[in-house]
């Protein structure tokens, strides 16, 4: 059973993503929709888990501006509603949140993105509290577990009350932080309702448009002022000199005072930095000689409280990104050097790594994330090189966002781009229309293909651009912890759903030439694409392959659970020449090295995949015994 | 052994490799200390660094309000791999304890040069008197492999380092509730035997 449906009262440790959840259902809501996305995911993963017992609405969405969308009708309609996704997924989802400033809600909507300072798993590392302040719309930044789930409840009262959304952005620190969370009442939810026309406020056509662009800044006043009365703000301690901590920045600078116990230190702790709570802050600055803001990223409560100081004629010293700098996340140290300095105490943290640890590391081989045993990636990464090198072109790899990333890693390198979701197909447009001599090839996953390749593919067909768009198809958004998507058959929930087929897609928008095949045949798979390849040669147009083979992961899991005995391979130690494809040029992580360089397969990590016997140019892997027969029909 | 300051606090870092158990390891840990009326905050990476890479996991028990450990602030490395625990040796105190599986795994990538286990032990040397390598894989050889964990968090128990925030009996029930409770629970004595025999001097 769901931790979260924990009981009232009691205090149990949740991640901060789950503690989220709590929070939305405690709240009352009734629709949940996202796209995964790291450090978000487990905001709408808990929630699917529970929703038939709570008889609330969960989806995975296409990507993250259908699931705001889809999250604002429900708010229309009368239900309260949740869209998450992790901070890139609102660059995405921008176009609507602006609008949805705009036309304001009816019944409370929180959006969370879920911030990822030092890229834990992002392709950038953008602040979005600007989010906030560019389509005014206030942010609540929390510090903790517990308070994430206080926000996330009081969010939706505030949502109301302003008829507006609210933005909460957890960090990974706070998303991804185990931590002791108290329990209040579960509220039943509303999942039904009615939709009440209200055209001149919900068409955004000019007209309109200009009317509610006045109720926006005049909305924006009353959330300005109501803010400083929110819990999650307060004034700690008196003092002549004044730290203000925003979000999580919070739990490390209350750490470092408790540590360092200066005199007459004033702490503003700040959990909605936008708006900047404006008589709060006055309040707080209104004796004090200097001011040290500490926050992550960017300094958007820095710049805000120098504005505030400006407009009041004030004069008082401000510090914040100059003590505290801007890239990569808070910690202890940051945070009490940054205080240090600004106190003028100097002397370095009370923090002493010894001697060897800082000076005599031995060398020690770097230890990336790779694809995992069994990835049907790797075999399809090892036929794509083959097949390129087999018509001797030379290929630009545009990669995407997705476990298949992992390509850009040695000893494949099979990616020459990687942007963000759907960029792989994007710019293979751009390169089809401009290279000569070179072959553009989109390397894109299934999720990600409905993410956003979709509209690039049509392009593609519509500009006849020359170029291959390669679906790795797993059948699930693996990278993220395999949740269902269009082509899986299951929705978030667990319910039969349609299995949209990416074949099918394309051949819909008009692509000529179709292959699929399965990466576990490495010969087929091989001939497939040199297929294709010749084709977008040959034709000047775009072709589509699709390489279909559920996640390796999540079928290991199926069969483990399920009890499912897979196939077993063993080198034959007289055939193996120590040659080195399967464990250098293969890597398969369940394949390792003996002291002799020959091969050794590790029972524990084996999937029972097979490619490795396909690909041993000795014929030194074989298979010893027999998977179950319901093994193979698990992966499709 | 440690003053009363020592004892509000402790920051543990869990080291190995991404599927080796490590997040499921903390929470077991972090959700003993709660029950047992302590405050503990763990902090994980998801998503990329599960693929078979370096993880370390962030355990604070008792007065702490961030997340992190800072570098040069651990009491306890408890390491579940040779090579990652080497490579965060910079997290702990000096004369913080190390507790180290003796595995090493060979990372996934071509022409990787290992480094010899003799090599990796000297350096733990160096860093801290207080290392003490746990043959975790041989003591759980006869119950199976996958539950070496429990046998280094019965290794972690055995130093006493967790008295004041776990009780041995809320953390022993964890165990057992753990899928295979009882094989986990044998392992998990195994490793609090064997290092209340061996450990000396973490606490």
């Amino acid at each position: 059973m769901s931790r979260i449906l924990g009981k009232e009262g009691s205090k149990v440790l949740l991640l901060g993503n789950e503690a989220i959840a709590r929070g939305v259902i405690e709240a009352g809501i009734g629709f949940a929709s996202a796209y995964p996305g790291t450090p978000s995911t487990e905001i709408v993963e808990t929630l699917a888990d529970v929703a038939k017992k709570l008889g609330i609405y969960v989806e995975w969405s296409a990507n993250e501006k259908v699931a705001l969308e889809a999250a604002f009708a429900a708010s229309l309609s009368g239900v309260r509603a949740l869209a998450a996704m992790k901070h890139v997924g609102l660059n995405v989802a921008a176009d609507a949140f602006m609008s949805i400033a705009h036309t304001g809600i009816r019944s409370g909507l929180l959006v969370v993105s879920a911030e990822d300072p030092n890229m834990w798993s992002s392709q950038n590392e953008q602040d979005n509290r600007y989010y906030g302040l560019l389509a005014k719309v206030p942010v609540f930044e929390p510090y903790t577990p517990q308070e994430a789930k206080d926000m996330a409840f009081y969010a939706f009262d505030f949502s109301e009350k302003f008829e507006h959304p609210v933005l909460m952005t957890p960090t990974t620190r706070v998303s991804h932080t185990r931590g002791p969370v108290r329990l209040n009442k579960l509220k039943n939810p509303v999942r039904r309702g009615f939709f009440k026309r209200d055209i001149d406020r919900f068409t955004l056509i000019p007209a309109h448009a200009r009317v509610r662009r006045k109720v926006l800044i005049e909305k924006w006043q009353k959330i300005s002022d109501a803010v400083s009365s929110v819990p999650f703000n307060r004034i700690e301690g008196d003092g002549k000199v004044l730290i203000v901590a925003s979000g999580i920045s919070y739990a490390y600078v209350k750490e470092v005072l408790n540590i360092m116990k200066p005199k007459s230190v004033k702490l503003l702790k700040l959990g909605t930095p936008v708006p900047l709570p404006r008589s709060l802050t006055l309040k707080a600055i209104g004796d004090v000689e200097k001011v040290l803001v500490v926050e992550e990223l960017e300094p958007v409560v820095e710049t805000a409280i120098k504005a505030l100081i400006s407009e009041e004629k004030l004069s008082i010293e401000v510090h914040g990104k100059d003590y505290v700098g801007y890239e990569g996340e808070m910690t202890l140290e940051r945070a009490y050097s940054a205080i240090s300095e600004f106190l003028g105490i100097g002397g370095g943290t009370p923090w002493k790594p010894s001697n060897a640890s800082i000076g005599e590391v031995p060398d020690l081989p770097p230890r990336p994330p790779a694809m995992c045993p069994g990835c049907p990636h790797r075999a399809t990464f090892y036929a794509l090189r083959r097949a390129v090198n087999s018509l001797r072109v030379k290929p630009v790899y545009s990669g995407d966002i997705g476990c298949y990333a992992l390509g850009v890693m040695p000893p494949f390198q099979q990616q020459d781009i990687i942007l963000e979701m759907g960029g792989s197909v994007g710019t293979t447009n751009g390169f089809g229309q401009v290279l000569e001599g070179q072959i553009p090839i989109a390397v894109i996953g299934d999720s990600t293909f409905f993410h956003a390749g979709l509209p690039a593919l049509v392009n593609a067909v519509y500009n006849r651009s020359p170029m291959l768009v390669l679906v790795m198809d797993n059948r699930v958004t693996a990278m993220t912890g395999e949740q269902p998507d269009p082509g899986t058959g299951v929705n978030a929930m667990g319910e039969p759903a349609p299995t949209i087929k990416i074949e099918d897609i394309a051949r819909g928008i008009g692509v000529k030439k179709i292959v699929v095949f399965d990466p576990y045949d490495i010969k087929k798979s091989f001939e497939a694409l040199r297929e294709a390849l010749e084709y977008v040669i040959k034709e000047r147009k775009p072709a589509v392959a699709v390489a279909k083979r559920a996640c390796a992961l999540f079928i290991d899991r199926m069969a483990r659970r399920r009890r499912i005995r897979t196939p077993k391979y063993q080198v034959k130690l007289e055939a193996c020449t120590a040659c080195g494809v399967c464990y250098n040029a293969f890597t398969c992580p369940a394949i390792t090295v003996r002291d002799d360089r020959k091969a050794y397969i590790l029972e524990d990590l084996c999937t029972g995949c097979g490619v490795c016997a396909q690909i041993c140019p000795f014929n030194a892997i074989e298979k010893v015994e027999e998977g179950d027969r319901e093994w193979e029909t698990l992966w499709f | 052994m440690g003053n009363s300051m020592v004892l509000r606090r402790l920051n543990i870092i869990i080291s190995g490799v991404g599927g080796q158990g490590l997040i499921t390891l903390a929470s077991l840990l972090a959700s003993s200390t709660v029950e047992s009326g302590s405050k503990a905050l763990v902090a994980e990476t998801h998503g990329l660094s599960q693929r078979g890479g370096s993880v370390e996991v962030h355990v604070r028990l008792g007065d702490v309000i961030a997340p992190l450990v800072p570098k040069g602030g651990a009491d306890v490395i408890l390491g579940l791999e040779l090579i990652e625990t080497a490579r965060t040796a910079h997290y702990l105190k000096e004369n913080g304890c190390i507790l180290a599986s003796d595995l090493i795994l060979r990372p996934g990538i071509p022409n990787v040069k290992m480094p010899k286990k003799g090599e990796l032990i000297g350096y733990l040397k160096k860093v801290t008197d207080r290392i003490y390598v746990i043959p975790a894989s041989e003591i759980a050889e006869k119950i199976g492999s996958i539950f070496t964990n429990s046998v280094m968090l019965g290794a972690l128990v055995a130093t006493g380092l967790l008295e004041g925030f776990i009780d041995i009996k809320t953390i022993e029930s964890n165990v057992k509730s753990l899928r295979m409770g009882d094989k986990n629970l044998e392992a998990f004595k195994l490793g609090f035997n064997y290092c209340s025999r061996n450990c000396f001097g973490c606490k």
